[in-house]
């Protein structure tokens, strides 16, 4: 029976690790090609960090999975957004695939897994602030036991530090990326440390684990890593910080090697959510919702100073005045635009019946509209529909529309005084093709493949380990990547359909935000 | 489900939230009148883990953000235990009530 590791390298890309590799920073990720196969791995869209990751695990498209941003509403109906968590992926997960057929699994790092789920094996999630870690970890006390073995586990260092983070995302003012790096350098070396301490005192069959300063570094300092952009004459800064990101990935590539011994007789997948690449500009895309007549903002709500800057917070709850709204965009990752439609979240909105031709029109209009003002290029480069990029049970949670760059950029959903801003400095942002690399029982040596899905991995992954595929995956078993040999003597096994998931019951949440309403101000708390 | 009483959510939330506070004072009393963010010191962004966690203790969803909103606009000084234990008994018997009924 086959084992598997997923070895997830938040955000990466060929842009950057072709160049590493080239160049000696990783070596082992060099040798692991050699002796593997690789391929991009297309993303999901948009190609954001909880639905990505979610289709991976799941097998499953966001609209079936149910993960469609960071942040989304609690139900069609409702006018509360939370942080998406587990409560809110409705397809089963891999981990508990594997238990089902008898195995254990582990999972570490891994985003919209908060609280943890309950598998047989264990669980730490990603995106959780320390204070939170030990109560939403599996099982219970993991967090105090693997404290109390490895020498100098430091649960602040191992769990998301959101002021931190929002460096990652603000894009400037970091006096000292070096300090910051190294931060992320011993962040994933602990999450390591974690993965083997766990893998050797409760094994495992199937694990995985994310390393996510990949995107953050990515993010925050893009301009010293993308060799298309970097200066012809570089400044000391620009060395030294650039010395110091390559740090980061040497390290990344220490963990792997080891890695690649420890699980020697493995399959490891080397996977990425999404890619990245240079944004350089910034649509304030509520700004031309409002000249366009679509959108009013709120009293009070301030315009940005700088242009530049970005994003303050995520989501502007209360930015609009929705009585006379009738589409917005509310989160600047998810490059969602919501419409407004009358008698579902208000009294104010468009007419249902009318939501097609609505929406037809406003996506012409983005389209045709939104343009370079030097060049006439459209900035909008592609628009889909809820039902074209979250077909499924759970497209009503999805924005109506879903934008595309022509730099791939996150839209910026502030006031600001116009409509298009260039950045002042090269910003990394989201790019549909990640990677694969795939070394394992049966898998090619050298093998360069095609592109991939996401949607493939957890159905390669069961193949790996020689157990059924869930009839209802949508993704493929990747053969290309396996000696012909071999897969004449491993057929791939289709199976039952994936486990029921007790989904968030959003249908009953208006019922339950009326009833609390009325409780809390029957209680006095409300007027 | 098993229908929980206020004193039992009571001792189970104390229990999450000094956990939470691993520099915890263990002499602070918490009491119904205890704010999280003024006396606890906790942050805005703990509340996304105190929703999370308190979803897994009692394993049901709850409307937290619609909580949490309401607080905001209401302009609460702080939430207290007891606003949270109000919360928390408005929402966590329904499935009880439901399956009494």
């Amino acid at each position: 029976m086959s084992q598997c590791l997923i070895f997830g390298l938040d955000g990466a890309t060929f842009t950057i690790l072709d160049g590493l590799m080239e160049t000696g920073v990783m070596p082992n990720l060099k040798r692991f090609a050699e002796e593997g196969a690789h391929g991009k791995l297309m993303s999901v869209k948009p190609p954001l960090t909880p639905p990505a990751w979610t289709t991976l695990v799941t097998g499953r498209t966001p609209g079936h999975h149910g993960v469609c941003g960071f942040f989304q509403y609690n139900s069609p109906e409702s006018s509360s957004i939370q942080i998406v968590g587990s409560r809110q992926v409705r397809a089963e997960t891999m981990w508990a695939m594997v238990n089902r057929q008898g195995k254990r699994s582990g999972c570490l790092n891994f985003v919209a897994h908060n609280p943890a789920p309950k598998i047989d094996g264990w669980a730490l999630p990603g995106w959780v602030s320390w204070r939170w870690m030990k109560s939403l970890s599996h099982p219970a006390g993991v967090v105090e036991k693997l404290a109390a073995e490895i020498p100098g586990f430091d649960v602040k260092i191992l769990a998301m530090d959101y002021e931190e983070e929002r460096k990652a995302i603000v894009g400037s003012g970091i006096d000292d990326h070096e300090a910051w790096i190294q931060l992320h350098i011993s962040r994933e070396k602990q999450w390591f440390e974690t993965l083997k301490r766990l893998q050797s005192t409760q094994p495992v069959d199937l694990a995985g684990i994310v390393f996510d300063g990949v995107d953050k570094l990515q993010h925050l300092l893009w301009g010293y890593l993308d060799p298309r952009i970097a200066p012809s004459n570089p400044s000391p800064e620009y060395q030294r910080t650039r010395a110091a990101a390559l740090e980061y990935f040497r390290t990344i590539d220490l963990l792997l090697g080891e890695a690649m011994e420890l699980f020697r007789d493995w399959t490891i997948l080397i996977c990425s959510d999404h890619g990245f690449t240079n944004s350089w500009e910034i649509l304030f895309i509520n700004m031309w919702l409002e000249q366009a007549g679509y959108l009013t903002w709120a009293a009070g709500t301030e315009k940005t100073e700088n242009p530049a800057e970005m994003e303050p917070s995520l989501y502007h709850l209360n930015a609009f005045d929705m009585d006379k709204t009738t589409a917005y965009a509310l989160t600047t990752s998810s490059n969602g635009i919501y419409i407004n439609v009358k008698g579902k979240k208000g009294d104010f909105g468009i007419d249902p019946a009318d939501y097609g031709r609505f929406r037809d029109e406003l996506a012409a209009r983005i389209a045709n509209e939104i343009r370079d003002p030097a060049t006439g290029e459209s900035i909008v480069t592609g628009i889909a529909t809820r039902e074209e990029a979250f077909h499924g049970p759970a497209m009503d949670l999805a924005p109506d529309l879903t934008l595309q760059l022509r730099d791939f950029g996150f839209v910026s959903v502030r006031r600001s005084n116009g409509i298009l801003a260039n950045r002042e400095n090269p910003f990394g942002t989201h790019h549909p093709e990640g990677i694969l690399f795939a070394r394992g029982p049966g898998i090619r040596a050298g093998a360069k493949i095609e592109p991939t899905r996401l949607l493939d991995i957890a159905p390669t992954t069961l193949f790996a380990m020689g157990l059924d595929i869930p009839a209802d995956l949508e993704g493929r078993v990747i053969e290309e990547l396996y000696e012909p040999a071999y897969l004449s003597e491993h057929a791939a096994k289709r199976g039952a359909t994936t486990a029921a998931v007790q989904a968030d019951t959003t249908a009953e949440v208006p019922d339950e935000d009326a009833d609390i309403l009325a409780k809390m101000q029957a209680l006095g708390y409300l007027e | 489900m098993e229908y929980l009483t206020r004193d039992q959510v009571r001792a189970q939330v104390i229990d999450l939230l000094k956990s939470a506070r691993e520099d915890f004072d263990s002499s602070i009393q918490i009491t119904d009148q205890t704010g999280l963010f003024h006396d606890l010191g906790f942050e805005s962004i703990d509340a996304i883990g105190l929703s999370s966690t308190l979803e897994g203790t009692f394993d049901q969803t709850l409307p937290f953000p619609e909580f949490m909103n309401r607080a905001k606009r209401e302009q609460w000084k702080d939430i207290t235990l007891g606003n949270l234990l109000d919360f928390l008994m408005a929402n966590l018997n329904r499935s009880a009530e439901r399956v009494a009924a």
